[in-house]
């Protein structure tokens, strides 16, 4: 009963994110503010079925499943819709919710597709190693401070679009629309600076359950030495900007750069089934 | 006499040679009079503002107007006549009244409905009225002008959607900062303009006004009435570090922020944008400032981009003005006809005659039977009572009618002879009676008014 309850929430909370899609990109289009606020609604009813769903499957299994393309890729959704709804209420744009709500859907869509997928290599007895409470900290960590990367890479290039835009002169009615540039280097800013932390203990945490479980030579897994680059982009994103006081702009070059490896690293983690960390983002 | 003008704005001239083109305040008084001391120019006004320079006057009708004033710009700014003239337009005639109207309903502007350019053209007038270079024909229709840019603002919605120079800075602003509370704008130059747009800034949030002028005065001046900070002038790049907006424009004939200045402001901001609203022509900021990372330059024609999404509403509004216009033109040209000395004499006499010849058949009337002798003789002496009343007036009409205020005396005469409908029941002279008064408040303004000049 609770496993069909888990499969119809998630339907639904899909149906409904599809549908905020649909009309934030109407309301971006056509300035029409009722709209935004029922695309925001729909985001936050789907949000909420997506959080039910994924509390009913824990429920059945005992657990939250954090192993498996399936379950990273609707965590990472859920975490996108929490940093976005995080950021709109503090922000009052709605632009990014026609962006991060449609990334949300599209991650969803994905693990849909990938729902039976394990990976390969994975052996019961990783499955116990995995079986810790430092792993799932680990995940939820890694899995947070993904979104926030991505948002402010997100953030990023809408400051980098706005001022060129700004730069050129030119304006438009999806200009009017956008963020505004002070806005956008607060996102951008605010989300590296929440989720460098978080990454950082995230790899602590990794690290060390990687050394407790004795795996030899984890520092040389690909996706593990791409998460260090992703430490060091948005790393020397944190220094230069407030240790060195460098421009917007090349900050946010930097925090695209960063949330691109994001990106990399999660496609990488699926196409290249090698090292010891084949089970995660 | 014939009406000309010629002048060139942002429809025909980019801001590199409209920069070249200005009459700053303090220099009218000297092209006035150079313009006005040949037999060619019989009157002349000269309107500057950022977007235009026009040269209105009213020339002699044997010659070559437009050739005059040309041959005078390019004389007084020391340009080449033939490069100069692919930048002007010359309009002669009626469509000069017409032009001027539009002018004045901010129809020619940059921003449709916009209200700065009647009080541009009014200053124009006045400095003309001043240095006496306007006589009856300015006097009377720029006048008339003010009476159209007014029906036009309370009649049609054109300024409703408030759309400006200075309102497009604003919301330009806000797309760089979002909101515009807790900003500290920078004004560099005490002008009106530069007022006008940090009024806008205050009223949208600004709380931090910082004011730097070569006048200290005029800076603390305008400091005072936003409750803002005064700067030493050569502090000027120290402060510019700390604001976010800076607002320029002075009557600086030289860049007077550098790119390299800029840059150095810019170091240690950590990527926080710097707004810069360049209003002044000629233009106070290097424009390779808009290269600097995190600066945002616009100047006066960059801003006009902003404010195209209103120009539709705006347009439709235009259309109404048109109207009001048309009926004004009409108007004027009623007027200018009547005007002439000549058929000013010939309105009265003819009034005269009416009456004469009224007043002698209703006394004849109740005379009756009188001989062919005595009605010749009553005859003689009604005319002779009108002609003799009559001579003197317009003896003395004739002679001032080519003087400056000659336009006052043939109104007058208009007005005592009951030769005008005056359905106001208003006063001919209540105009220049408030002219003269505001002159007299505005002299005394000027007493104590240092600084920039506005364009």
């Amino acid at each position: 009963m609770i496993e069909q309850l888990a499969v119809v929430t998630r339907w639904f909370s899909l149906a409904l994110l599809i549908a905020a899609t649909v009309l934030y990109a109407y309301q971006l289009l056509m300035k029409r503010e009722t709209l935004a606020w029922w695309a925001r609604f729909l985001a936050g009813a789907g949000t909420l079925m997506l959080t039910a769903g994924i509390g009913f499957r824990s429920t059945v299994s005992n657990g939250t499943e954090l192993v498996g393309p399936h379950n990273t890729l609707v965590l990472s959704a859920w975490a996108v819709l929490v940093v976005y709804f995080i950021a709109e209420h503090f922000m009052k744009n709605r632009t990014y919710g026609a962006v991060l709500v449609p990334v949300a859907v599209l991650l969803l869509i994905v693990a849909q597709f990938l729902s039976g997928a394990q990976p390969s290599g994975l052996t019961a007895a990783a499955l116990v190693q995995l079986d810790n409470w430092r792993v799932g900290i680990h995940v939820v960590l890694i899995v947070f401070a993904n979104a926030g990367f991505f948002v402010a890479g997100a953030a990023s290039l809408f400051y980098l679009i706005l001022g060129g835009q700004l730069k050129r002169h030119k304006t438009g009615p999806l200009l009017d629309r956008l963020p505004s540039l002070a806005q956008a280097q607060m996102i951008a800013r605010r989300a590296v600076v929440l989720a460098f932390p978080a990454y950082t203990a995230g790899m602590i945490l990794g690290t060390i359950r990687a050394i407790e479980t004795d795996v030899g030579g984890f520092w040389a897994d690909p996706r593990v030495m791409l998460s260090g680059l992703v430490w060091a982009l948005f790393g020397t994103y944190l220094f230069l900007l407030y240790g060195r006081g460098v421009s917007g702009r090349t900050a946010s070059w930097i925090a695209i750069a960063g949330a691109g490896a994001v990106v990399a690293l999660s496609i990488l983690a699926r196409t290249l089934p090698v090292g010891f960390h084949i089970f995660a983002l | 006499m014939h009406l000309t003008l010629v002048g060139l704005s942002h429809k025909t001239a980019p801001i590199e040679i409209r920069e070249k083109l200005t009459f700053p305040a303090n220099r009218q008084e000297d092209a006035l009079a150079l313009l006005t001391s040949t037999d060619d120019v019989v009157e002349a006004i000269i309107l500057s503002t950022c977007n235009r320079t026009e040269i209105y006057a009213v020339t002699a009708a044997d010659t070559d107007g437009p050739g005059a004033i040309i041959d005078f710009i390019a004389d007084y700014h020391d340009l080449d006549r033939h490069e100069l003239v692919r930048y002007l337009y010359i309009v002669e005639g009626d469509a000069v009244v017409k032009h001027l109207f539009r002018v004045v309903a901010s129809l020619d502007s940059m921003v449709v409905g916009e209200a700065q350019i009647l009080g541009q053209v009014k200053e124009a007038y006045e400095q003309g009225f001043e240095y006496q270079s306007t006589g009856r024909v300015f006097n009377k229709l720029f006048r008339q002008s003010f009476e159209v840019g007014k029906r036009v603002r309370t009649e049609t919605a054109i300024g409703e959607s408030a759309v400006s120079i200075s309102y497009a800075a604003v919301e330009l602003a806000k797309r760089v900062f979002e909101t515009l509370e807790g900003r500290t704008v920078l004004v560099l130059g005490a002008g009106k303009m530069s007022e006008l747009t940090a009024k806008h800034l205050c009223s949208n949030g600004v709380c931090k006004v910082l004011v730097a002028n070569r006048t200290f005065a005029r800076a603390e001046e305008l400091a005072a009435k936003f409750e803002g900070t005064a700067i030493p002038y050569e502090k000027l790049y120290e402060y510019l570090g700390k604001a976010d907006i800076l607002i320029s424009s002075t009557a600086a004939t030289e860049y007077v922020v550098t790119k390299e200045a800029v840059a150095k402001a810019m170091r240690g901001r950590r990527g926080d944008p710097l707004f810069l609203i360049d209003i002044a022509v000629p233009r106070d900021i290097e424009p390779g400032v808009n290269e600097i990372d995190d600066a945002y330059l616009y100047d006066i024609d960059d801003l006009s981009g902003v404010v195209e999404a209103n120009l539709d509403e705006r347009m439709r509004e235009a259309e109404r003005a048109e109207a009001i216009i048309s009926e004004e033109m009409a108007a004027f040209e009623a007027w200018l006809e009547s005007m002439e000395v000549v058929p000013t004499i010939a309105a009265i006499r003819s009034k005269s005659e009416q009456i004469r010849q009224e007043e002698l058949e209703r006394a004849l009337k109740r005379l009756g039977g009188l001989s062919e002798k005595e009605l010749q003789t009553i005859e003689k002496l009604t005319q002779s009572i009108v002609n003799k009343m009559l001579h003197g007036p317009t003896n003395r009409l004739k002679g001032v009618a080519g003087e400056r205020y000659g336009i006052g005396y043939i109104e007058a005469a208009r007005y005592l002879y009951g030769l005008d409908s005056n359905p106001d029941g208003k006063n001919p002279h209540g105009g220049i009676l408030r002219h003269l008064l505001r002159k007299k408040e505005k002299a005394a303004d000027t007493k104590t008014e240092m600084g920039d000049t506005v364009v």
